[in-house]
């Protein structure tokens, strides 16, 4: 009997193991036919080989001069930066305020902030629009930027606050007795010691800035403070398309996230399984 | 006095980024947006000229026929992507979870097209669902299909955009891999000692244990799917014969293109309205079929 259950449990592993290898090859597939295309001529684009006869490693150059790839690159970096650093510091602020503190109607406030992550950005897209534009910073960079720095993402607190509930509180308490203050406490014991949260969010930051759409879309109109995402779209609609040099741009916005994911993966997987432990 | 220590009024201080939000993006917006929803005004006008105009956006919504389209297409992609990602993710993640060498490796590959921009993740599909000289109607022509037009074809364009997003959901494969190392192993072993077979076991042991992790998903995939835009946006644009105009691309177009800016305003209301309903739905019933093993929530 030993022996009958342990084959069939390889015999499911096995068949586990196989779907798993089929189910890479359709993941990865797509992004080496991606790879492989932005290397052809165009005449190959339309042909039915894999791999390109000759591999041009020029349509990269093509490409990053066919769009203004580097002031793409530039606004997106003007953009990502101050987010950044605005997300990753209020953000932390005001988890330390939430983890830490005990005020009159903490527990409200708390409710009230668990409770703007369930509300769809569309209720908030048009109004906050009207009133950037009253202000004049339409197809301006502010938009995207100001408001990071307003406590960073309702999302973002939590999951601070959540390990900054899980730091020792005798360590604070014994700095508070030895005369450090608040903001010394924050800056220079609870910063430090919650380092993996913080690394989190500002990976998640990065993505979210990287990857941005619809933000771009609504508030930058002029072609020369557009974002790399809303290049790359715009190279489709403005060009008779260019299979081969369209691939290699859409490769080399994809290849910086890549990059930061594989180097960074185990503060992503972490990021994400805290955040699901998240109770509704 | 250790105590008192912590009960300061400095917390006001720490929050108050935060709050300060709240007010100028999140509550001063939604009074205004829906003021906005029971007004007329196109923008280009100054604020001045807001006409308030009582129900008749939400009357006229009623009457338009590509708000009921939008809502189809939407509420389709909805109610047939949600099972079949959370399915399709299930079952992956169950698989990734087996202790075999080399499974960081599946785990990091299965993530990986969920960190690619939604706009390169377009990009390459368009190429891909392209008819003539896309890989998806070449490797079909092998097995002797010949595949349909797609992104063209208003009867494939909609079924397309769904067969492109299970190539992205990496994401809900982690957080169900993460559910899953959560379920003690004795639990198994009890099950099988009282008899229970393989599908027992998944319908009586794995799925309560990770039902947290379900509700999380489920919510998360309703949340998603009703604000889908950014592929509808650049790989369709809600052709052909508005076969995917997507809810919120049908909203983005009255307020950014048309400029009906009281329009769009009670559109997002009504979006609201609809999520709302759903997930309350979702957590109503939850108390049936969510088993907390909670010990270790205090606060």
């Amino acid at each position: 009997m030993n022996i009958q259950t342990s084959f069939r449990k390889n015999f499911a592993k096995l068949i586990a193991l196989l779907i798993l290898i089929g189910g890479s090859l359709i993941v990865l597939v797509p992004l080496l036919w991606t790879v492989s295309t932005s290397l052809k001529t165009p005449g190959e684009v339309f042909g039915d080989n894999f791999f390109p006869e000759v591999w041009k490693w020029s349509n990269y150059n093509d490409a990053v001069n066919a769009i203004p790839f580097f002031t793409f690159l530039k606004n997106t970096l003007i953009v990502l930066v101050p987010v950044l650093i605005g997300t990753v510091f209020s953000s932390a602020l005001c988890a330390y305020g939430f983890a830490r503190f005990k005020f009159k109607g903490k527990r409200w406030l708390f409710l009230v902030l668990l409770a703007t992550m369930m509300l769809p950005g569309q209720v908030t897209m048009i109004p906050m629009f009207i009133m950037f534009k009253e202000v004049g910073w339409v197809d301006t960079f502010w938009p995207l930027i100001i408001p990071s720095f307003f406590g960073g993402g309702a999302f973002n607190i939590f999951l601070i606050r959540q390990f900054m509930r899980g730091i020792p509180r005798d360590l604070d308490e014994a700095a508070f007795m030895d005369g450090a203050n608040r903001w010394q406490i924050f800056s220079k014991i609870m910063l430090p010691l919650s380092k993996p949260p913080l690394v989190a969010v500002g990976i998640f930051t990065f993505m979210g800035v990287w990857n941005d759409f619809q933000g771009p879309l609504i508030y930058l109109n002029s072609t020369e403070k557009y974002t790399l995402a809303l290049g790359l779209s715009m190279f489709k609609g403005l060009y008779n398309i260019e299979w081969n040099m369209l691939m290699a741009a859409t490769i080399l916005i994809m290849l910086p996230v890549l990059i930061v994911f594989f180097v960074a993966q185990k503060y992503f997987i972490e990021g994400i399984s805290i955040s699901s432990a998240m109770k509704g | 006095m250790k105590r008192k220590s912590h009960s300061e009024k400095a917390g006001y201080l720490f929050i108050l980024p935060w709050f300060l939000g709240l007010l100028l993006f999140t509550i001063g917006p939604m009074i205004f947006s829906l003021i906005l929803s029971f007004s007329k005004w196109d923008i280009i006008t100054g604020i001045g000229s807001i006409e308030f105009v009582g129900l008749d956006n939400f009357v006229n919504i009623f009457h338009d026929e590509l708000f009921y389209t939008s809502l189809k297409v939407t509420f389709i992609f909805a109610l047939v992507s949600v099972p079949l990602y959370q399915i399709i993710s299930l079952l992956v993640a169950m698989m990734l979870n087996m202790r075999t060498k080399g499974m960081n490796f599946f785990r990091l590959i299965f993530f990986m097209p969920s960190v690619i921009p939604a706009v390169a993740v377009s990009m390459m599909w368009i190429m891909i669902l392209n008819p003539e000289y896309g890989i998806l109607n070449k490797a079909l022509s092998l097995v002797g299909i010949e595949g349909p037009a797609w992104l063209q074809d208003p009867k494939y364009a909609l079924s397309a955009l769904i067969v492109m997003g299970i190539w992205g959901i990496g994401n809900t494969i982690i957080i169900y891999l993460s559910g899953l190392q959560g379920v003690p192993e004795e639990l198994y072993e009890a099950a099988q000692l009282d008899g229970a077979g393989i599908v027992r076991r998944f319908f009586s042991v794995t799925i309560p244990m990770i039902s947290p992790t379900i509700f999380f998903n489920l919510i998360m995939g309703i949340i998603g799917g009703f604000q889908y835009f950014t592929q509808a946006f650049v790989m369709t644009n809600g052709g052909p014969l508005n076969s995917t105009l997507f809810y919120n691309l049908f909203l983005y177009n009255k307020a950014f293109k048309t400029y009906e800016m009281g329009y769009a305003s009670a559109l997002s209301w009504i979006l609201f309205a609809i999520i709302l309903i759903f997930t309350l739905i979702v957590i109503r019933t939850s108390s049936a079929w969510v088993y907390y093993n909670g010990d270790d929530d205090k606060d």
